[in-house]
């Protein structure tokens, strides 16, 4: 079992789960801080909060996905949903959101 | 998942068992830092004196510093413990006064209690580094516990069951399930409020989106901080902080925990009295923020919306400040059964992979036992060797307190170099038995040395911990009989 | 968040866990020495529950929203912890033990409603 291609998928899993789960989860901490209907103070801290579990749930899910090339590809799907969500939402503008 | 649990509790399990073990002892911080300071009696001062004589002593060593903080006096506590620096990123100068002089006290210098609470989140490390290592561990924990409760299946056939009788291994697995399941809800609770302790520096990407450059207006906003004010670039006079003390007593009707005053020297000083945290769970200290040359108050936290108080509610289970003695034991217990979990489980990884017959044991393998033998013994003969120094070194030796880390860093690391020279069958049994020995040590000395009756109780539980070490160590040899023993043999790969 | 409360909430979870764990035939007959009868088991375990969810009642009685829940979870750790240890080390204790919180319950439960 423990040949080339076999740690290479387990090495690629752990950063994907690392920086995938890592960006996921940034991405829905600032988008959660911008378009959840509570005070800007409230949302923030909503989407921090939050942010943990979701790294959490990614990280979960990229280790039962059933292959490496899936677990990617819908990963990399969702991190370009939030960050089309973010650039709608604002957050890549240089006027302030002040 | 099973392989998700044992490799991911695998690479970070030492460093994890290092943050339960500290973290753990931290609920007793106060405690700790009170035995290793016996000259601080318990007498309450005024803390209206004592921060105008605080406010001198700052004034003196730093008049220009950015910010100074000043920790009141009270009947718990009677040391007055000031830091003061001149830049955000440190260094922090710390000192401790007597409160009725206002000059260095003559205590022992110690790290006391803060070296473990520090060490729990930041191992000693320069503090971004060692927050980051932590805070990876600490997610890596929350997936191992996850991935644990998805691969242990028959999670409540199995809620009491702790066979000793069979093999080492079903023992062993069984140990760690059993502390692993009846204190979930603390490891899971524990570890995700740790993350969320470390939000600020883990997750910045909220207040970024919402708030750009201005970080700050996000504590202003959540009514975490008062309003700060701009520096008016030209020197100004700052009142007695006791003065200041006075007005946050009459405002609040209680006396402030701390004070923190923001650009001392400047005519825009402020002073910000942070009073104890509001009975409940959550950790919010409200605070005031008083002009520091007219002493009129400008600014105070406000409101608090749900979400924050959330996040408030999780640190504050974190750090339980809010348990009494009972409760706190309680809480402490299930930081034990963390430790317990960490270390069963490690040690189930090297039972799990033990050769079989005269087959010789594997780099790997060898690796891991020695590195269980140095963390879990090699630990607690650090943590009595720091509370040893305390007692053994002499009260006025230059750099004291680093001489007690020292202490706790060397004892740790020979602890950990000898278990690793021991004959592999005796390591387990003769390192708990050095451990339980130096912590036995540490009641002795204490008595010999400075014999407080109100240090009785700390001494009593070191004695139960010694006790406990020596317990492990008698069992710990009793192992190999009852391994050998026929028909007790399972096949490896069963659950583990 | 009184010592009697607490107390009042190990003691309930004890019995409530000793039930449940009793309600298993592995553990009944280490401490019994018989196998479980059927209809036992469905009685122990309604008694085990319904007692969890007494001692959460009174947690949340004597010590509110707030403390109440974090007091009853930390309760059935160290309950949960005792009733293992007896199974493992006395299980011909078990059901002696977990008779005699109750009445000592019913003890701690004036002083924990008026702290």
């Amino acid at each position: 079992m423990p040949d080339l291609t076999c740690r290479l998928a387990v090495a690629g899993r752990v950063a994907l789960a690392a920086f995938g789960g890592y960006a996921v989860a940034a991405l829905s901490a600032a988008l959660m801080a911008l378009v959840l209907p509570f005070s800007r103070a409230e949302a923030v801290s909503t989407g921090t909060l939050a942010s943990f579990a979701i790294l959490a749930a990614v990280v979960i899910w990229v280790f039962a996905a059933r292959t490496l090339a899936r677990a990617a590809l819908s990963l990399g799907l969702l991190a370009a949903l939030l960050a089309g969500a973010l650039w709608l939402a604002g957050a890549f503008t240089t006027a302030g959101a002040a | 998942m099973a392989w998700l649990h044992t490799w991911s509790g695998l690479v970070v399990g030492w460093v994890l068992f290092a943050i339960f073990v500290t973290g753990t002892a931290s609920y007793y911080r106060t405690d700790i830092s009170r035995w290793m300071q016996p000259e601080l009696t318990e007498t309450a001062t005024d803390p209206v004196a004592a921060a105008t004589r605080a406010g001198a002593y700052l004034g003196r060593v730093m008049p220009d510093a950015l910010g100074w903080s000043v920790k009141l006096p009270t009947a718990e506590d009677p040391a007055v413990e000031v830091f003061w620096w001149k830049d955000q990123d440190g260094p922090y100068h710390r000192a401790l006064l007597d409160p009725a002089t206002g000059e260095r006290s003559k205590a022992r210098d110690t790290k006391g209690g803060d070296f473990l609470y520090r060490f729990h989140f930041e191992l000693s490390l320069p503090p971004l580094w060692g927050r980051w290592i932590v805070s990876v561990c600490a997610m890596i924990l929350l997936v191992s516990l996850i991935s644990g409760v998805v691969t242990h299946r028959r999670i409540f056939a199995d809620f009491f069951t702790f066979r000793r009788d069979r093999s080492a291994q079903r023992g062993w697995l069984d140990a760690h399930n059993v502390v692993g399941v009846l204190a979930l809800p603390f490891h899971l609770m524990i570890v995700y409020t740790g993350l969320v302790t470390l939000a600020p520096m883990l997750m910045p990407w909220g207040v970024q989106a919402a708030y750009r450059h201005d970080g700050l207006r996000y504590y202003t906003e959540a009514g975490l901080m008062p309003q700060m004010r701009a520096p008016a670039g030209r020197p100004g006079t700052l009142l007695p902080l006791g003065e200041i003390v006075s007005r946050a007593i009459a405002a609040a009707g209680e006396t402030p925990e701390t004070l923190w005053v923001t650009m001392p020297g400047d005519a825009a000083a402020t002073v910000t009295a942070i009073f104890e945290e509001a009975p409940g769970l959550a950790h919010l200290h409200p605070q005031i923020a008083y002009a520091g040359d007219t002493g009129t108050e400008y600014a105070r936290t406000g409101h608090v919306g749900a979400a924050t108080r959330t996040g408030a509610v999780m640190i504050g289970l974190h750090e339980a400040h809010f348990a009494a003695a009972p409760l706190r034991l309680l809480f402490f217990l299930c930081g034990t059964m963390g430790a317990a979990t960490v270390a069963s489980g490690l040690v189930l990884w090297t039972v799990a992979r033990a050769p079989k017959g005269a087959s010789p044991a594997g780099l790997g393998l060898r690796l891991v036992r020695i590195l269980n033998l140095g963390t879990i013994t090699g630990l607690p003969t650090g943590l009595a060797a720091y509370f040893l120094a305390n007692r053994l070194l002499p009260v006025d030796l230059a750099d004291r307190a680093d001489w007690e880390v020292r202490g706790f860093f060397a004892a740790w690391a020979l602890a950990a170099v000898a278990s690793a020279l021991y004959p592999p069958a005796r390591a387990w049994p003769v390192a708990l038995g050095v451990a339980a020995v130096a912590v036995l040590a540490i009641p002795v000395t204490d008595i010999l040395t400075v014999g407080q009756a109100r240090f009785l109780g700390f001494d009593a539980a070191m004695l139960v911990l010694g006790v406990l070490l020596a317990l492990g160590a008698r069992i710990a040899a009793r192992r190999p009989r009852t391994l050998r023993a026929p028909g007790t043999s399972i096949p490896r790969t069963a659950e583990a | 968040m009184t010592i009697a409360a607490l107390v009042l909430n190990l003691l309930l979870s004890f019995s409530s866990f000793a039930a449940l764990a009793l309600s298993l035939d592995r553990h009944h007959r280490g401490t019994f020495d018989v196998p479980l009868p059927r209809g036992r088991s469905r009685g122990l375990r309604a008694a085990g529950w319904s007692g969890l969810i007494l001692s959460f009642t009174v947690a949340v009685a004597c010590a509110g929203w707030s403390f109440g829940p974090v007091q009853w979870t930390g309760g059935l750790t160290g309950a949960g912890l005792a009733v293992v240890a007896l199974i493992s080390y006395r299980p011909t204790w078990l059901r002696a033990a977990a008779l005699a919180a109750l009445p000592l319950a019913a003890v701690a439960l004036p002083f924990a409603l008026a702290g």
